[in-house]
């Protein structure tokens, strides 16, 4: 059969970007298929990228050579560093972007790439040849050969769009029809679907808000870039706004709650917890007076205010009603109402963490098909399944990331391993060895792999050679330098730290709290530039103490644990010493190691053990086992009595 | 043990002491429990039927490879998993003696059970969830228990009164971990970071439990093991006399001659409830020679590991410089008491000058002859080992294993850094590495988290058939 392309990736949000760059960067003959060329990459949601955890995605993503971190550099129009109040290592870069800029950003840096082509359509089947895929059909008859699918349909699959209790209406976001055929092809291949949903708020002409009765926040000065390789323009800065809901919006909301999509029963699929809508915060948190509401320009050349916090699924009159109570948008104009939406997922235990589907070879999924919310979850699978569709259709090994090395082997192995029982976001809590998971040092970690992989381009290539060696400048001089008290004495005193009595090296200031590292900057001629984010990089591990190493030593136990292979051919059903719940959960998870078993809820310490042994056991040589099988039937030939 | 242990094969034990006796009970765990069973018993293999689930049933048992009746036994089935291993468990109540169980035991083994190893049942019960490691021991305490007070703790050790204030002080610590993390990853959200002060006060909070627990470890400890309380003292003292006395029985010979006693004598006695051991030792003095320096070696190797000594003197004699070297010797580190002895043999009104010398320790006064004092005696013993356990409520938890002990101090350790870390400007996401791994080291105790080393260390101890 005809195999027009090395990977076809389906739908064209940030997760199908991702894929997409990512396979073309390996060298393959990649085709994105979306049905909006002008959409490609666009933010349904929110406009803004990154956070905590998710902003460390962001740049893992761009770390690999990704599309994301210069998208957003490109767009951004207003930036702050969330948590900057505590240690470093949960800081959180969050940039709002001008969504048109957004997307046209995403479709230059396409553009970019050799070997990706782009096309407008509609899948509505997958070919699927004796458990492997073997291309795509679209809904305008076209056949696409490829070995490897990367399907990344979003919210498109059986997506329904709810505003009050009346029957919802299908869409895969506001505006564009929902993709039912192919919805129904992924279920015919006998994969198992949940139904999940997630909600948009309301949004405004800014023109119509009394701006004088809001609290007005700026971007952080700096210009903080997510991409470690490309500079790109970064166009000026925005104010958000914040206002606060209050007993006016508490009522209407209360009186008209049955008249919501999910309070009124109409939406079963179950919503995130931590991303409520104001329904949800009246319902969960009666006591609470009051909460905030941040006013979010979606760009610099439209009025349009998105009102973070305020996702809704009540009919309309209702949600005009209760924003002319918030205060400042009394007299605000509503542009787009809010929403919710119930979509299809593929529950992800379903997969291996390539990303692949078990049991059809070639078909991969990532994005809110696995149950996750966000773009850069998104993305973040992307890449992923991207790398690993190319590596595949290359014949090369697969690309997986651990627990320790990046938020994104977090977020994989969570789905496969966890699976998701709501809307799935990361989160610092997700991550047990999160001081070795930084935004800082996220290209440290995974720009030498995307060099060994052979995805980044020549200048990228040499801007990570740079900042390697900038850092390892640092780090030397932070251990090896001897400073003389009357040099730092006076540095010391200026920023309120105890003088030093004798030579001490910039590391042991460093490690003082109060002592930043370019406050060092030309105290030394030998030294290297401190001023800049590498160095303050380099200084975060400093000032950790010894709780990084700390991390790095349980990281290392995790690892051996994981080189005790499990594997697919495990018979888990026989493995009679495993609680009844664990052999049905690691039957159905099938973990590549013990580390991985370790983490699926349901199997205890216990289970564990007896897993070491059943598997030496089994492993142990044929014969043994057969004579122990024939030993258990010829024993069960003993009269087994009916119990009364 | 390890692999042979937990391989689901049958397994079956006495679980009756050996001798004889009434009745002797053997037990079969495992998937063929009943199918074993029910081939010991002819009208059952002839019919197809079998025992009810949980009511004792009588009939009559034959070895069914020699063909020979074995006995008439009482058996009961309990259908896993509602049995003490959850698995299918029987138990078969004979006769006692030692020949039967022994021929019923390799009976069952004849149809492919497996002779259990030691502690296999109770590992069993904790691998299927029916018990977690805190409470396993406390079944191996429950079987050992030779006192009232050892006995009540590991009863309600194996109620899980202490597994349940180990979880406690776990969710107590995830809830630490909680307010650190909450705000890191909602830092937008309506309420405002939780101030570093009430992270500290729930860490000083979970602190102060968990030194609690650690306060019960000495005497938790030795409750299991028995206060150790030697008899030290000139020759003829009376030591010999006095220890016969405690045990109400002639163990140690008893003469007039000074230096009777040669070699220490070890035996165990209940005191108001509470476990001690009692050693008899060889008298002290200065001039020993050959053989009766030996016996002064012993009686010094015992008075470093004693819990409270008793230095006996003859009421008639006076305090010496032996005594003095003593005290400055052996009373700095160890609880001591002085103890009169031979009472009856001098007037009640000669009372020397080192009986009411304050500051230096009880002094009890007895005499084996007519009993006086012996009761005085006890209650100080008993305080002196067991003051803090007396007078706890009988229910709190208490700490009676060095695994134990160990566990719990790992864990104050880390609770203790992890204040210090952040008063030492150590960000609270990265001090959270000590509470969760404090939280991990009562996860191991508890056995939620644990390693082959441990469970086999724990259940070692146990002994066949439990
Ligand atoms: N009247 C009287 N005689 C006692 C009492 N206790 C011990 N005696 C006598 O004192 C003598 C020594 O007693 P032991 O118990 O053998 O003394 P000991 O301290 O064990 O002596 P060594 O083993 O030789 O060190 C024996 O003749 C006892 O009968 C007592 O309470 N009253
Ligand atoms: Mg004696």
């Amino acid at each position: 059969m005809m195999a027009n392309f090395d990977v076809i990736v389906v739908g064209g949000g940030h997760a199908g970007v991702e894929a997409a760059s990512a396979a073309s960067r390996l060298g393959c003959r990649t085709l994105l298929i979306t049905p909006d060329l002008e959409r490609v990459g666009q933010m349904s949601c929110n406009p803004a990228i990154g956070g905590v955890a998710k902003g460390v995605v962001a740049r893992e993503v761009d770390a690999l050579g990704g599309v994301m971190g210069r998208a957003t550099d490109a767009s951004r129009i207003h930036f702050k560093m969330l948590n900057v109040s505590r240690g470093p290592a949960v800081w959180g870069p969050r940039a709002q972007c001008d969504r048109g800029l957004y997307t046209r950003a995403v479709r230059r840096i396409l553009d970019e790439h050799q070997g990706l082509e782009l096309l407008q359509g509609v899948v509505s089947g997958l070919l699927v040849q004796e458990g492997r895929v073997q291309g795509v059909t679209t809904r305008a008859g076209e056949v696409l050969g490829a070995g490897r699918v990367v399907v990344t349909a979003g919210t498109f699959l059986r997506g329904r769009i709810h505003r009050g209790s009346a029957e919802g209406i299908g869409a895969g976001r506001e505006g564009e029809p929902a993709s039912v055929e192919l919805a129904r092809a992924l279920e015919e291949l006998g994969l198992e679907v949940g139904r999940f949903k997630t909600g948009t708020p309301p949004r405004v002409d800014g023109r119509t808000v009394q701006y004088d009765r809001l609290e007005r926040q700026d971007g952080d000065p700096e210009d903080y870039r997510f991409s470690a390789y490309v500079r790109e323009e970064l166009p000026p800065q925005r104010p958000c706004w914040i206002t606060w809901t209050g007993s006016e919006l508490k009522e209407v909301v209360q009186e008209n709650l049955l008249r919501s999509a999910v309070y009124g029963g109409e939406l079963a699929g179950k919503g995130p917890r931590y991303c409520p809508s104001i329904e949800d915060k009246i319902v969960r948190f009666p006591e609470n007076p009051r909460h905030q509401v941040f006013l979010e320009p979606e760009g610099l050349h439209t009025h349009e205010i998105y009102l973070n916090g305020l996702s809704t699924s009540l009919p309309p009159e209702v949600q005009r009603t209760f924003i002319a109570g918030i205060p400042g948008l009394e007299q605000a104009r509503v542009t787009r109402l809010g929403y919710a939406i119930e979509y299809d997922y593929f529950p992800p235990h379903q997969l291996r963490h390539t990303l692949e589907v078990r049991g059809i070879g070639g078909l991969y999924f990532a994005g809110q098909i696995n149950g996750t919310t966000g773009y850069e979850e998104a993305a973040g699978q992307g890449i992923v399944a991207g790398f690993n569709a190319g590596l595949a259709a290359q014949g090369r090994g697969p690309f997986v990331l651990e627990r320790d090395e990046a938020y994104l082997g977090v977020l994989v192995d969570d789905l496969v391993t966890k699976g998701v029982d709501e809307p799935y976001r990361l989160f610092t809590s997700r991550a047990e060895f999160r001081l070795l998971l930084r935004q800082d040092n996220a290209v440290e970690r995974l720009g030498p792999m995307a060099l060994d992989l052979g995805v980044l381009s020549e200048s990228q290539s040499g801007e990570l050679g740079a900042e390697m060696a900038r850092r390892q400048a640092v780090r030397e001089w932070l251990r090896k330098s001897r400073l003389a008290p009357d040099t730092v004495n006076p540095v010391l005193v200026e920023l309120g730290s105890s003088p030093v009595s004798g030579p001490i090296s910039a590391r042991e200031l460093v490690a003082r709290p109060e002592v930043p590292v370019g406050a060092l900057a030309g105290i030394s001629p030998d030294a290297p530039d401190l001023t800049g984010d590498s160095a303050a990089a380099v200084a975060v591990h400093v000032r950790y103490g010894g709780y990084v190493e700390r991390e790095r030593a349980r990281a290392a136990k995790l690892r051996k644990e994981a080189r005790f292979k499990l594997g697919e051919e495990l018979p888990y059903e026989a493995f009679l010493t495993l609680s009844w719940e664990a052999r049905v959960k690691l039957d159905r998870i099938k973990p590549d190691h013990l580390a991985q078993a370790s983490r699926i809820p349901g199997v205890s310490p216990a289970d564990l053990q007896n897993l070491i042994l059943e598997v030496r056991r089994w492993r142990g040589g044929g014969s043994q086992r057969k004579e122990a099988r024939e030993k258990e039937s010829s024993s069960s030939t003993l009269p087994v009595p009916r119990l009364p | 043990m390890g692999g042979d242990a937990v391989r689901v094969d049958t397994i079956v034990a006495a679980a009756t002491p050996p001798g004889r006796g009434a009745v002797a009970v053997v037990r079969v765990s495992g998937p063929d429990a009943l199918p074993f069973t029910c081939a010991l018993v002819p009208v059952w293999r002839s019919q197809g039927t079998g025992p009810s689930a949980r009511r004792a049933t009588l009939a009559l048992l034959r070895d069914p490879h020699h063909d020979a009746a074995l006995d008439r036994g009482l058996i009961t089935f309990f259908p896993g998993p509602a049995s003490y291993t959850g698995e299918d468990l029987v138990e078969i109540g004979v006769h006692g003696s030692p020949l039967l169980v022994e021929l019923l035991v390799e009976a069952l083994v004849g149809l492919g059970a497996r002779r259990a190893a030691h502690g296999e049942f109770t590992r069993r019960a904790y691998l299927n969830g029916k018990l977690d490691l805190i409470r396993a021991e406390g079944v191996a305490d429950l079987i050992e228990a030779d006192s009232e007070a050892a006995h009540q703790v590991a009863v309600h050790q194996v109620e899980g009164g202490l597994s349940h204030r180990l979880n406690e002080i776990r969710s107590q610590l995830l809830e630490v971990e909680a307010l650190v993390m909450h705000h890191v990853d909602f830092p937008d959200e309506d309420d405002p970071p939780v101030p570093l002060s009430r992270i500290l006060e729930a860490a000083q909070r979970v602190e102060r439990r968990l030194e609690a627990l650690l306060a019960s470890a000495p005497e938790g400890e030795l409750l299991r093991e028995g206060a150790s309380v030697v008899l030290a003292g000139r020759p003829n003292a009376g030591k010999s006399s006095l220890y016969n006395a405690l045990l109400g029985e002639e163990r140690a010979i008893v003469t007039a001659e000074a230096g009777t006693t040669r070699d220490a004598l070890e035996a165990r006695l209940s005191i108001g409830g509470f476990p001690f051991r009692l050693v008899d030792t060889a008298g002290l003095r200065t001039q020993a020679r050959g053989i009766e320096r030996y016996g002064i070696e012993v009686a010094e190797r015992y008075l470093g590991g004693a819990d409270v000594i008793l230095l006996c003197l003859s009421a008639s004699w006076s305090w010496g410089e032996e005594e003095e070297e003593f005290l400055r010797r052996w009373g700095r580190n160890t609880p001591l008491v002085r103890v009169r002895t031979q009472v009856d043999t001098v007037g009640a009104q000669q009372v020397p000058d080192w009986v009411v010398e304050p500051g230096t320790g009880p002094v009890a006064s007895v005499s084996v002859r007519t009993g006086e004092g012996l009761g005085q005696l006890r209650g100080i013993l008993k305080d002196l080992a067991f003051r803090g356990i007396a007078a706890k409520d009988p229910a709190a938890p208490v700490l009676t294993r060095r695994r134990q002990r160990e566990a719990v101090a790992r864990a104050r350790d880390l609770i203790l850094g992890f204040q210090g870390a952040l008063a030492g400007g150590i960000p609270a996401e990265a001090a959270i590495l000590d509470v969760r791994e404090a939280e991990g080291a009562l996860g191991e105790l508890v056995g939620s988290v644990v390693t082959d080393d441990v469970l086999d260390q724990v259940f070692r101890r146990f002994c066949i058939g439990k």
